[in-house]
């Protein structure tokens, strides 16, 4: 049936296509994307490694410097600082809404398959949906001198916080909202996971007598753990690019304290206009995240 | 038994207050928009409630044409981003041409570039194009190979037999595409226009380096500018988050289930 298709084509008005122009003929679909994602992601990554072997800067066009915006860049404490406080912001943040998804996302699965259940992911999700700019106002005026929690503090008797003020507690304070904007995302993605673990293995070891944490423990964990990829890559690497939260809760102070690698491309970039500079910086945020995706499909085409 | 119904009991507890934690936040906000204050607290003093803070915006700080700006943004973003990927789609699906799979991978490759990486030549390549302080100069960095990804998947099941049984037809390509492939593609698309919808409306960093006229930003791009320099009332400042906040959360309470098929739908199949 499928041979005669090709002679059977009618060619309407236009004239019959050449024999090689039904080869091309899927090209035409496929070029509008291709021509977009050149344009916005595809030439920019090679003109970011090209960039960050130049001093091009608002006054300079940019000429070759070799190395010396890397060699620059690890003895700068500026970047230095945003490295680590990036890690850090990971450190805190990734592991926090991973168990605290999975928990959630088990504690749902196997005890409120009900409305109630339905309704609490329902809500869960809300930060999810919410702008981090919107989420950062928000929880910046939560944490401020005037706002809610100094409110219940000052009721007990307490002393007025400073959270955002001082450079720990202000880094670990962005860390926990973003734990609190992502865990809903996570919960669903858990959720699904847990659903696609056969009932069967949760009826025969409730048989051999397991309970609650031995079954997932032993069941649900090994069994979601396609779902533990995605939660982890997917939260690692948006915690590489967190930058709207930090930028309207703290400025990335007090003293750069919370200041990101994002931060240090845009300040580097687009404040001290310092282009070649800033492009050394994205090339070393780029490379953390490529190696972030290569592992996850690596882990992911090992499973299947 | 007893023991059962405690940690029932406890953990009911337990969602209940993680629930309360995610809504919180979002309920203050817009009960304080109502009010002209410098704290941000609960209060039920309902007399005091007033809607000057949203006539404020609208009147003095040009939130009309900021959500003028953020609707044609996301509407072009939503509509460039699911012409091109289902168009692709169908293309690497159904019509392959040498060195199509080396084409797909590439776009599959884009997926991982972080905008955060390319902000720079970005800006150069929109400044070139003359893109800047446009509304397609918003819209085109919202497209990705993400769509792609998530169409190809779809395009892949469509049956070769229902193709060409539309082709014995006589129905040109275009119409096999809009009869067939797109209506098959549906889940797909709607889970991409949630995607950039919210992409789109939520962005703040491209804006932020790209827009040098005022008038141009977006209501996110708006509410973090506000929200630096009003300090003296924060029921400004909430109003205006409660804007930015309203456009995904209708969206997500009118179409809820399709928010989390798509999380599914792309979530676990990486």
């Amino acid at each position: 049936m499928a041979a005669p298709v090709r002679t059977a084509r009618p060619t309407g008005g236009r004239p019959a296509p050449a024999p090689g122009g039904r080869r091309w003929g899927g090209l035409a679909y496929v070029l509008p994307s291709l021509l977009v994602l050149l344009v916005t992601a595809l030439v920019p990554v090679f003109m970011t490694v090209g960039y960050s072997f130049t001093d091009y800067s608002i006054l300079e066009d940019g000429e070759f410097v070799g190395f010396d915006n890397y060699t620059r860049m690890f003895s700068d404490p500026v970047f230095t600082s945003a490295l680590r406080v990036t890690i850090i912001f990971t450190l805190i943040s990734v592991p926090l809404q991973t168990i605290g998804a999975l928990v959630l996302a088990e504690t749902l699965a196997k005890r409120f398959r009900n409305r109630f259940g339905q309704f609490t992911r329902s809500v869960l999700f809300i930060p999810s949906i919410a702008s981090m700019v919107v989420a950062g106002t928000v929880w910046r005026m939560l944490l401020g001198d005037q706002g809610l929690l100094n409110e219940i503090l000052r009721g007990l008797g307490l002393e007025a916080s400073n959270l955002l003020g001082r450079p720990t507690s202000a880094l670990i304070a962005v860390s926990l909202i973003a734990v609190w904007a992502n865990v809903g995302y996570f919960v669903v993605i858990y959720y699904a996971g847990i659903l696609e673990v056969p009932a069967s293995l949760y009826e025969a070891s409730a048989l051999d007598g397991a309970g609650g944490f031995r079954q997932f423990r032993h069941i649900t964990w090994p069994g979601v753990s396609a779902s533990t990829v995605v939660v982890v890559v997917l939260g690692t690497i948006w915690s590489f690019q967190t930058f709207d939260l930090i930028y309207v809760m703290t400025g990335g102070g007090p003293g750069g304290a919370t200041s990101t690698l994002v931060f240090a491309i845009y300040r580097f970039g687009f404040q001290n206009f310092q282009m070649g500079y800033a492009s050394a910086v994205a090339v070393v945020l780029l490379i953390g995240v490529l190696a972030i995706s290569i592992v996850q499909n690596r882990l992911l085409t090992r499973k299947d | 038994m007893i023991t059962r119904r405690l940690s029932t009991a406890a953990l009911t507890l337990l969602m209940v207050s993680m629930a309360v934690a995610s809504a919180l936040p979002f309920l203050l906000m817009a009960l304080t928009s109502l009010r002209t204050t410098r704290t941000f607290t609960l209060s039920f003093d309902f007399a005091q409630y007033h809607l000057e803070n949203y006539v404020t915006l609208f009147t003095t700080h040009e939130f009309f044409q900021r959500l003028v700006t953020t609707i044609v943004v996301v509407v072009l973003a939503c509509v460039l981003n699911i012409a091109t990927a289902t168009l692709a789609a169908f293309g690497f699906a159904k019509k392959p041409f040498p060195g199509s799979t080396a084409v797909f991978w590439t776009i599959i490759a884009s997926m991982m570039v972080p905008i955060q990486a390319t902000l720079i030549p970005l800006y150069s390549i929109m400044r070139e194009l003359g893109l800047l302080n446009t509304y397609l100069g918003l819209a085109l960095p919202l497209v990705g190979g993400f769509g792609v990804f998530l169409m190809k998947q779809f395009a892949d099941g469509i049956p070769d037999e229902l193709i060409d049984a539309a082709r014995i037809d006589g129905a040109p390509d275009r119409t096999v595409f809009l009869r067939i492939a797109v209506p098959l593609m549906r889940p797909a698309i709607i889970a991409l226009l949630i995607f950039t919808f919210l992409a789109a409306w939520n962005d703040f960093l491209w804006p932020l380096v790209s827009i040098t006229r005022p008038d141009m930003g977006t209501i996110t791009y708006a509410i973090a500018t506000l929200s630096g320099r009003s300090t003296t009332n924060y029921g400004l400042v909430t109003a205006g988050a409660t804007i930015s906040f309203l456009g995904p959360f209708l969206a997500y309470v009118i179409f809820q289930r399709r928010f989390v098929e798509g999380i599914a739908l792309s979530g676990s199949k990486t």
